[in-house]
């Protein structure tokens, strides 16, 4: 599959158990439907979180196209307080996360803050402290 | 079993007749139209032929052709261990000569299919949405409906009736398009008055515009009968070959609540599967399946065995008719065969894991580079990715890819 923000062919990444579509340029992440369920941990907060899909109608960010059926995706606002905007295939493929933003995503969702996915994406997206740059065979 | 694919095939033969002079009358116009009364036969030989040629073709490549359309991939015991000791097993509940091939789809509706016109060369295909799906005893009953399909020679006749279809869309297609495009310029060149003194062209002109629109409709109405009737004999065998109609009742239960449309199906290879990958909601007549719940509230109600009989009497309770699906010959033969208990395999335990290990199989088939990094993240390369290197999102650490890559 190919990021549908630079087209550029993503990597698959396992996250716990599901695997997810990683572009190693823009460092987006793209979850087929039914995986963000699987992402968090059951709670009220993710039950909320779920429900705060909100469409946005106008909106100056630019369009993207599902990498499945390349169609325009619709923005959508998520969270009640702290917005992101995510981008989700109106045929309900996936949803699209710009770099960082299912981190941001997934915290909302949770209650414990601390748990591998969580911590693995944190790594990945905030603690880019990489020890060093060796290369492996 | 002699008497059941010998019933099996009268019955169906008179739909497929009806199907056959649907075709033939279509070539008797158009022939009618272009070469004049006495050139109609002309019409009736192009039509016969063309069936012909395509049959011959598809007999002896049918199931290369349907599982390449479907993009399926053979597999053998290593790559799926579950099913092939299934398909090993159903085959011999079933007493087929001959082990069928096993192909997976990778796709994430769930269905399944069977081809091959002799039960020596058959296969049996099935989706990864499927396998990750169902529990065993679900999958059996699955994989006994196909072979049940294959014992009855269901593939021979589903495969010549679709061709069938294929050189009747075909021809109707072509002589539509034909009027279309060119309806006009022809008069141009034709004698006009030849036309005038020849009343019976113009008859025919007509006759064959008006079937040739309708011809594709009635055809496919035919070809839906033929295949809704193979089901239900399919689901009684599929109950005898496992004993526990409840397996086959609970995978259709999942199948029929799936919202995902099959990708690789069409109008004509909708009628080989387990349960209709195009979601025709328009009505019961177009439809290649009987209704699903239907299936599963008669395979439900067999409460004193797995036979035959029991299936007839829980058809005709349900369906509220006297019609014979199985007949008699068999049923006074058939001896009553005592319902299995279930296995108690947890259908959803580990459902990811094997969604996973699946979805690795398909990987591996389609030339993806595993690498697991040594931070604990595992990172899968499609082929068409173009650098040779991978830097790990999580730690930073860059893999070089293996070579062979590059050359693919």
């Amino acid at each position: 599959m190919n990021c549908p923000h630079c087209k550029n062919p993503m990597i698959i990444l396992e996250l716990g158990d599901v695997e997810t579509d990683y572009c190693t340029v823009c460092e987006g992440i793209w979850l087929d439907a039914g995986e963000l369920e699987l992402l968090i941990e059951d709670s009220t907060a993710k039950t909320e979180l779920l429900s705060s899909f909100q469409l946005i109608q106008h909106i100056k960010e630019k369009n993207i196209k599902c990498p499945i059926c390349n169609t325009k995706m619709e923005k959508i606002y998520v969270g009640k307080e702290d917005k992101v905007i995510i981008d989700e295939c109106k045929h309900g493929h996936g949803i699209w996360f710009d770099k960082g933003e299912i981190l941001k995503v997934i915290k909302m969702g949770s209650v414990n803050q601390q748990n591998d996915i969580i911590n693995l994406l944190t790594e990945m997206y905030e603690n880019k402290i990489y020890p060093t740059n060796k290369e492996e065979g | 079993m002699w008497e059941i694919i010998r019933a099996n095939k009268r019955k169906s033969l008179a739909l497929f007749i009806g199907m056959g002079t649907v075709l033939l009358l279509l070539g008797y116009l158009i022939g009618g139209y272009i070469f004049g009364q006495e050139g109609a036969p002309l019409g009736v030989i192009g039509a016969a032929g063309l069936w012909l040629i395509l049959s011959v073709i598809s007999y002896f490549s049918g199931s290369k052709i349907i599982l390449g359309i479907s993009k399926a991939k053979k597999i053998s015991k290593e790559d799926h261990p579950r099913l092939f000791n299934v398909v090993e097993e159903m085959t011999i509940a079933a007493g087929l000569p001959e082990m069928p091939d096993i192909y997976i789809i990778n796709e994430p509706a769930p269905n399944a299919f069977a081809t091959g016109i002799k039960p020596e060369n058959s296969a049996v295909a099935v989706t990864t949405g499927l396998l990750a799906m169902l529990n065993r005893d679900e999958l059996q009953g699955v994989i006994a409906h196909e072979l049940g399909h294959i014992k009855n020679r269901d593939v021979l006749l589903m495969t010549f009736a679709g061709v069938m279809l294929g050189s009747i869309i075909m021809i109707s297609d072509i002589f539509v398009r034909g009027m279309f495009y060119s309806g006009h310029s022809t008069d141009r060149y034709r004698n006009r008055s030849s036309r005038e003194n020849n009343p019976a062209q113009a008859v025919f002109l007509i006759l064959a515009i008006l079937f040739a629109v309708l011809s594709p409709v009635l055809a496919q109405i035919l070809y839906f009968a033929i295949s809704r009737k193979r089901e239900y004999l399919a689901d009684a065998s599929a109950a005898r070959f496992t004993r526990y109609p409840e397996g086959l009742a609970s995978a259709l239960e999942k199948l029929a609540n799936n919202t995902y449309p099959l990708r690789t199906a069409n109008r004509v290879t909708a009628a080989f599967y387990i349960v209709n990958p195009l979601h025709n909601k328009i009505n019961d007549l177009t439809s290649t399946h009987p209704p699903i719940q239907e299936r599963i509230r008669i395979l439900r109600s067999m409460m004193h065995g797995a036979g035959f009989a029991e299936y007839q009497k829980a058809f005709n309770k349900i369906k509220r008719t006297k019609k014979r699906i199985i007949p008699n010959s068999v049923l006074s033969k058939d001896k009553n065969v005592s319902l299995k208990t279930q296995t108690g395999e947890h259908p959803t335990a580990g459902k990811m894991k094997v969604k996973r290990n699946l979805g690795d199989l398909m990987m591996t088939f389609n030339n993806y580079v595993f690498v697991p990094c040594a931070c604990g993240l595992k990172i899968k390369v499609p082929p068409t990715y173009k650098n040779n290197r991978v830097k790990c999102p999580k730690c930073g650490r860059i893999h070089t890819l293996p070579d062979k890559r590059g050359k693919l």
